[in-house]
């Protein structure tokens, strides 16, 4: 029992950490930007399809994973800043039904041009990890690695970069960004883009575990808006740390309660959350 | 240095400025005076391009600046510290500072901090400390040194003196007055008769989004005249005393 605990809790950093991913975009996202993106999941189904179509052609993993991640953040950059830049002085609303417009666009124009069926990629790596008594696939160790990487640089990306202090700025105070000559526009379209591009790779990492369909990202973007508002909008590290947590709870609470069961307890524990920080306590997790 | 003619702002259906003309001369210091809500800082934010909806001609540096966004007008040398909210407030001291210099790539980062921290040492004792958990007159006194410390070629400032102690308003007086001395022109809006009078050398006053004259420092004896002249309930009647505004 102790060894499926432990597997499932490593099962769940491979869950927490891609959620991460998705989930840090959508929180930047809202941080900077004030946006709530409904297409972020489907950044992630881009992602894994970019990479399944890289990898067929050039049969590199490696490749597939840094070309797809370009090309669906270049793409999800010029197009959510079509769709939100026009609306960005009006109703947070209309930018919140424009994006669900383009979730449900981009999910359809998949439906018809790459098919209904799930699209299947054999792991890139086979070997087995030895962990005490558990054989872990070294590729669920690279995910993790690799979401927990992209995570910490951007967390000191943001910290010490020039463009991370300019997104932290416009996030915090954008007229006075504007006045000291922070180039707004272009922070808006670099933040669209890095966002649509941390979903795409989390799509591409985990493409090979759960393979790629028109609407996976609905699975995906409920627990992520779920995460951000548990780890505080616009709130980079605590939608990183909250990510890990809900991972850990569906992997490891899958051992003892069934999956509809276990989503009324992750929802659950959330609300529980939320009233905590919202009587001023300092929460379960400090952020 | 600025050249602003017939300029109006709208918010929703309200007309904030209606055809505010002037002019300020390379190293001039030069104050805006009026009423709470009269248009001063929405003339300014107009200025800087932070009004969205506006109306008339705004010249700087000999380049119109119609359609320009306000950080291509920052680029340009144009400096804003509004009166509130001029500093990021979950950002270090030394992060506030270190913004503006990212974005002049020929700026040196170091000087930029040593300048802001030569206004007010202060800062430096504080650099490491979020800006939002400064004191009120601290955070004017970084909004000021940063944009002092660009070295803009025309600063705006909205009230720097407001809500400060007089100590700290000497301070802030000085250090504007410094920069003036260097060559820095400004623009200023604020109601401190000491301030205005010991680094402007015109004044023009404001009434209901209207420029209603033009005056010295020299001209009032005192704040109590300079109120009764300009801030008072008969600012319109009162303004021909002062030189007729174009």
């Amino acid at each position: 029992m102790i060894e499926q605990i432990l597997l499932q809790a490593l099962n769940g950093l491979v869950v927490g950490s891609s959620l991460a991913l998705v989930a840090a975009g959508l929180a930047l996202l809202f941080g900077v930007l004030h946006i709530i993106n409904f297409a972020q999941g489907d950044f992630f189904m881009l992602g894994g399809y970019a990479v399944w179509f890289v990898l067929s052609l050039t049969q590199n993993y490696v490749i597939a994973m840094v070309v797809g991640t370009l090309l669906v953040a270049i793409l999800g950059g010029a197009l959510l800043s079509a769709i939100c830049w026009p609306l960005l002085q009006k109703s947070p609303v209309l930018i919140l039904l424009a994006t669900l417009g383009a979730s449900l666009i981009l999910q359809q124009v998949a439906t018809n041009y790459l098919g209904g069926d799930t699209k299947l990629v054999p792991f890139p790596i086979t070997a087995n990890l030895s962990l005490g008594p558990i054989q872990y696939p070294l590729y669920y160790v690279l995910v993790v690695a690799t979401g927990m990487g992209v995570l910490i640089l951007g967390y000191f990306a943001l910290r010490y970069t020039r463009y991370g202090i300019w997104l932290r700025a416009v996030a915090q105070n954008r007229p006075m960004a504007a006045s000291l000559g922070v180039p707004v526009p272009r922070v808006y379209l670099v933040t669209l883009a890095v966002c649509s591009g941390l979903a795409a790779m989390a799509g591409g990492l985990l493409l090979p575990l759960y393979s790629v369909y028109p609407t996976v990202g609905n699975d995906v973007i409920l627990n992520a808006f779920i995460v951000v508002v548990a780890g505080g909008l616009g709130n980079f590290r605590g939608a990183a740390i909250i990510s890990l947590l809900v991972g850990e709870v569906l992997s490891v609470g899958s051992l003892f309660l069934m999956p509809n069961v276990l989503k009324v307890v992750l929802f659950a524990l959330v609300i529980v959350l939320l009233v905590v920080r919202s009587r001023g306590t300092h929460g379960l997790v400090r952020l | 240095m600025l050249d602003v003619q017939e300029l109006h702002a709208f918010y929703g259906t309200s007309h904030v400025v209606q055809g505010v003309s002037l002019s300020i001369a390379a190293g001039e210091a030069v104050a805006l005076m009026g009423r709470n809500g009269v248009g001063k800082t929405s003339t300014l934010k107009s200025i800087m391009g932070l009004e969205t909806r506006t109306q008339g001609t705004v010249r700087f540096d000999g380049q119109a600046l119609a359609g320009m966004a306000p950080h291509v007008r920052a680029a340009r040398g144009l400096g804003y510290v509004p009166e509130e909210r001029a500093v990021f407030p979950q950002m270090t001291v030394e992060e506030n500072i270190r913004i503006g210099a990212l974005v002049h790539r020929s700026m040196n980062q170091a000087d930029c901090l040593d300048a802001a921290y030569a206004l007010f040492p202060v800062l430096r004792e504080r650099r490491q400390q979020m800006a939002g958990t400064l004191s009120g007159g601290q955070q004017k006194m970084l909004g000021l040194a940063r944009a002092i410390a660009l070295k803009p070629k025309l600063l705006m400032v909205d009230e720097p003196s407001e809500g400060l102690m007089p100590a700290n308003v000497e301070l802030i007086t000085n250090s504007l007055l410094e920069a003036t001395t260097a060559g820095l022109t400004v623009f200023v809006v604020d109601s401190s008769f000491d301030l205005v009078r010991t680094l402007c050398s015109r004044l023009y006053a404001m009434d209901r989004g209207v420029l209603i004259g033009m005056y010295r420092p020299a001209d009032f004896s005192g704040p109590d005249e300079l109120a009764a002249t300009i801030l008072g309930e008969h600012a319109t009647e009162a303004s021909g005393r002062g030189d007729e505004v174009r």
